[in-house]
């Protein structure tokens, strides 16, 4: 199934000049070098966030501290949000998504080439667009200021008169051509998913990957087009004099808030579903077992789907909405913790009484597990309407949502790194390395966000710029920003093995993992084609059944 | 490995040739993103910008008009098959041996218990409990009502505890009947789900261990759904009537007969929508 | 496996999938309509709620031939498709030009209408919430009715240098499908505004 293409750049690279290269990559169309771009770039700003995030722990190691200025520290954590959330995760989730959906259903690229290649680059601008407020916020003359608003930017902060200058409109233009960008790539995957399976595969019989990523390019559709809408409308109050959040003419702040959560909630669900897809393919392989009820995590991860669309005010319980939207938002908030329980247990399924291979991947998706269900159980305690009441806008909220995105999302996301770098690069990357970066990660993460926890229940509110010392939260932001180091230094380690494996590892088998799914029959790396022949497939486990010809699986799906 | 794959390959006359059709690189998309990027930024910097980033998104959209339409571009790549066959380090396969051979793939359990077995179960378990707890009323001297009224009691917070504990009140009697006869309802029905996966000792643990589990589980939270009934209660004799449900529970629940286990039967048959010609019901073999 | 098995099966499967044009315009549209949706809302949220005039049943008509105008134009589109895949061209361009006719005597009716409010009743963006919802509501429709039509231009020149043919009815089937949506939106935007919010 797997060919060599003399044809195929990438092989006489060595011999191109940089221009050459360049160019290549400016105009390619192809899925695989724009998952690569993806996922490059959205580890340049992984860094950029990364060190964000340092210097907002370094300033809070102390009470009284004052290491920058609050004006700084504003802008910090606005531009620490948005660029994880908008510039990290989701174009790295993207990139995944990209390379890998069209080698796991047989295809030889997405839907449309050429749109996928522009929905990376709006998004790629849209990036640069927001880090150029950095130097030039005021126009072409001015000195610069970067956004400093929240990254949920809440009215009347964004108002003309509490925003003065253009820092509110980067973000909000930054945020809307990205945007574009999203819903263009959600279009395509929904159009891969649908209309390029190869022969023989069926919905059923797709891989779990493909089904969460599926899922989640919908919830992009409805969710982000709410988010346009809404910087829409701020552009309008802005530019033109609108009064769409503006109390003074009879607007409202609430509505902001309802419409930026619209967009909010369900994006949480949009950047852990591709991490459920890691499980998902990476847990059976390493357990060395099918996944554990098929069926029925396809319809939790539907459920999921509809139910995240209407859980969004239950950011919102401190605004006082009323009793009845309040037990609303509380029960179907409640309600989308039974998916994602049922989710839960099919990976343990999957790992009981399997013969567990505790590599790298698998190691992060172990942890991922147990960091979920934490963060899930806080995630209940604040969906408790009076709970809220009581934490809401505090540190434990932010320790609430780390755990799920750095426990949950970047935990499968490494396991996703190590799991394909071999098929993207075709070197494999250094164990030894792969596991100093989990222990180094484990450890800070555990250190910062479990003890997050700590000062928010003691009162400290988020987005503090500083302290007064003796309320008891002072040793606890000192252990939360040691942790901060470790994690910063098990980056650095991934990033290292990432440079080191690519030009220094060893080659890569095309199945390294001995693994069941399309993508691992095609050649590490793929060439451009993907697939020499359009492969058919009987079963979930295509691979399975061409190794196992007398036991497949097709006689018992 | 050779006749595998051509088996598992459709064989179609486009895909066998030694070219394959891509579609051509281009640069009008990154173009377009960029000239729209600048429209957008020329909001923050200068009209010229936006100026700019409109004559570039013109040219970009011509551009790519003109790439796709009438007909799209392609390269053509010239693929030498050198096909490489998929292979494993662990060709065999396990198989589940300790029943027997021919039961390689089976959905476990292989047998369940009908629902009717869990709700037999469940009422013999209340009948059995409930005559256990009347007794201790009696034997204690509070009276035979004492520990129906106790069970009620959380129902009328307004009612003084203690007064009346062992007279007959019929609304206690009404509301300790509901609780007792829905909570060994559903009891029993997780009996009959979990008994079939609890193969060794069946009565051991679903008699006397589950009970004493679960009494301790109520024990820690008793005082905060009902604290008259925490104030009241001998946990003796909880416990001992709890384990009276259990193993009148237990063993009703498994001397009822088993029937095979119907998860991987299509949802149309399980529903009773569609019969089935023909079913194995030694090994659930295929329904088709 | 002791019991009978389904026999393999082998290359002749019959495997259709969906059209990729059509499930892309599906999701686009309903990437539109979440954002038309939002501002549906937020128009029906601020209605009643300005605090100074002019008021939405002093200076509103309903632009009812206007909207007759618009609507049809999802039957000449209609017909326009049916005759390509008839592989009857001419026709084809006929009805195309017809639809294009439409939907720009559409936008001239916006126009006159905004003119009139603007000059004579005074009516602006920022003069109150009415305002605002109602030229961003209407303006979003409109900048949807100028896309479809830069879209059904770009045809309209590609059939007169004679470079539509029949064969290409599946991806003018899919432009079509965008118009038809920014018809029915129109429905929605004037129940929302002329009819509920007046």
């Amino acid at each position: 199934m797997s060919t060599e293409s003399i044809a195929w750049p990438s092989t006489a690279a060595g011999s191109r000049s940089f221009v050459e290269t360049l160019h290549e990559w400016v105009t390619t169309v192809d899925h695989k070098r724009l998952g690569i771009l993806y996922i490059i770039y959205a580890l340049v700003f992984l860094v950029i966030g990364g060190i964000e995030a340092t210097v907002i722990r370094i300033q809070l190691i102390r009470p009284h501290n004052d290491f920058v200025s609050p004006q700084v520290f504003n802008r910090l954590f606005t531009m620490h949000g948005t660029t994880m959330i908008f510039f990290v995760v989701m174009p790295v989730l993207f990139g995944f998504a990209n390379y890998l959906i069209p080698l796991m259903i047989g295809a030889r690229d997405m839907a449309f080439p050429r749109l996928n290649a522009f929905s990376f680059w709006m998004t790629a601008f849209g990036g640069l667009f927001l880090y150029f407020s950095v130097v030039g916020a005021n126009g072409l003359y001015g000195a610069g200021n970067a956004p400093d608003v929240g990254w949920f930017a809440y009215a009347p902060l964004t108002s003309q008169t509490f925003s003065l200058g253009h820092s509110t409109d980067f973000w909000t233009l930054a945020l809307l051509v990205s945007g574009f960008g999203s819903i263009g790539t959600a279009i395509n995957i929904v159009a891969t998913v649908l209309c390029m399976r190869c022969p023989g595969m069926t919905l059923a019989k797709m891989p779990l990957f493909a089904w969460l990523n599926l899922v989640m390019a919908g919830l992009v559709i409805l969710a982000v087009s709410p988010l346009t809408a809404a910087q829409i409308m701020l552009l309008v109050d802005r530019y033109l004099g609108g009064h769409f959040f503006d109390t003074q003419a009879g607007g409202s702040a609430v509505i902001w808030m309802h419409f930026f959560w619209i967009f909010g909630h369900p994006e949480v669900y949009v950047l852990v579903l591709p991490a459920f897809a890691f499980a998902s393919e990476i847990i059976p392989v390493f357990s060395r077992k099918p996944i554990f009820g098929y069926p029925v995590m396809v319809g939790a991860t539907v459920a999921i789907g509809f139910i995240s669309m209407s859980v969004w005010a239950h950011h919102m319980f401190t605004v006082g909405m009323g009793a009845a939207a309040n037990t609303f938002f509380v029960i179907s908030t409640m309600a989308i913790a039974v998916p994602t329980g049922i989710k839960i247990f099919n990976w343990l399924a999957t790992m009981w009484g399997g013969k567990i291979e505790f590599k790298t991947p698998m190691l992060f998706c172990i942890a991922f597990l147990f960091q979920f269900l934490i963060a899930g159980l806080t995630g209940v305690m604040l969906g408790a309407a009076p709970f809220d009441w009581q934490l809401g806008n505090s540190y434990f909220v932010v320790a609430h949502f780390h755990y799920v995105i750095v426990g949950g999302i970047m935990f499968t996301l490494f396991g996703a790194f190590y799991y394909w770098f071999p098929k993207m690069s075709g070197k494999m990357y250094s164990e030894t390395l792969g596991k100093l970066h989990f222990w180094l990660f484990v450890i800070g993460f555990h250190l910062t966000f479990d003890f997050m926890h700590i000062p928010g229940i003691l009162g400290m509110p988020r987005r503090i710029y500083t302290y007064e010392p003796g309320r008891g939260w002072d040793t606890w932001n000192l252990i939360v920003t040691i942790g901060v180091f470790f994690q910063a230094a098990g980056i650095l380690v991934f990033l290292g093995n990432l440079i080191w494996s690519y030009f220094r590892g060893e080659l890569a088998d095309n199945d390294p993992w001995d693994a069941w799914t399309l993508e691992w029959s095609a050649h590490s790396p793929p060439p451009a084609y993907n697939f020499a022949l359009i492969p058919t497939v009987k079963s979930r486990r295509p691979l399975w059944d061409l190794k196992h010809p007398d036991d497949p699986d097709w006689k018992y799906e | 490995m050779e006749t595998n794959m051509s088996i598992d390959t459709l064989a179609r006359p486009d895909t066998r040739t030694e070219t394959i059709e891509m579609p051509a690189p281009t640069a009008w998309p990154i173009i377009l993103a960029f000239g729209l990027t600048l429209v957008f930024a020329g909001m923050v910097t200068s009209l010229s910008v936006s100026l700019l980033g409109a004559i570039l998104a013109v040219t970009g959209c011509i551009g790519w008009f003109r790439e796709v339409l009438p007909h799209e571009k392609h390269e053509t790549i010239s693929a030498i098959e050198t096909i490489r066959p998929v292979s494993t380090r662990r060709p065999r396969v396990a198989a589940v041996k300790w029943m027997t051979e021919e039961l390689h793939r089976a959905r476990l359990p292989l047998e369940v218990y009908p629902v009717r077995a869990g709700v037999k179960g469940g009422m013999a378990g209340s009948v059995a409990m409930a005559l256990l707890a009347v007794t201790y009323g009696i034997i204690s001297g509070r009276g035979m009502w004492y520990a129906i009224n106790v069970l009620a009691a959380g129902f009328f917070p307004g009612r003084h505890p203690l007064s009346q504990i062992g007279e007959f009140q019929w609304d206690s009697l009404l509301i300790a009947s509901v609780v007792h006869l829905l909570v060994s309802l559903s009891v029993g029905l997780l009996y009959g789900a979990m008994l079939p996966m609890l193969p060794r000792r069946p009565v051991l643990l679903g008699g006397l261990i589950a009970p004493i589990l679960w009494s301790g589980l109520v024990h820690s939270f008793i005082g905060l759904i009902d604290p008259i009934l925490n104030q009241q209660i001998d946990w003796l004799w909880f416990v001992f009537s709890q384990v009276g449900f259990g193993i009148v529970a237990g063993i009703v629940v498994s001397r009822q007969q088993r029937i095979p286990t119907p998860q991987h039967l299509p949802l149309a048959v399980r529903a009773g929508f569609e019969v089935l010609a023909r079913f194995d019901q030694k090994n659930g073999g295929e329904p088709r | 496996m002791s019991t009978t098995t389904i026999p393999p099966v082998t290359a002749e499967l019959e495997w259709n999938l969906p059209s990729r044009g059509q499930v892309a315009m599906y999701s686009l549209i309903t990437a539109e309509a979440a954002i038309f949706t939002i501002f549906v809302v937020a128009y029906l949220f601020y209605m009643g709620k300005s605090l100074s005039g002019p008021m939405p049943s002093e200076v509103l008509t309903p632009p009812i031939l206007y909207a007759v105008c618009l609507l049809s134009s999802s039957l000449t589109i209609h017909f326009a498709g049916k005759n390509l895949r008839d592989g009857n061209v001419r026709r084809f361009g006929a009805w195309w030009l017809l639809t294009i006719a439409l939907g720009a005597i559409f936008l001239y009716g916006t126009a006159s209408e905004w003119h009139r409010l603007i000059y004579k009743d005074g009516l602006t963006i920022t003069t109150n919430l009415f305002g605002t919802t109602y030229y961003s509501l209407v303006g979003l429709h409109g900048f949807h009715v100028v896309m479809g039509l830069l879209g059904l231009t770009t045809v309209m020149v590609f059939t007169i240098f004679g470079m539509v043919q029949r064969e290409h009815a599946e991806r003018i089937d899919v432009l079509s499908l965008y118009w038809h949506f920014v018809d029915a939106v129109w429905v929605v935007v004037f129940t929302v505004v002329y009819v509920i919010g007046r």
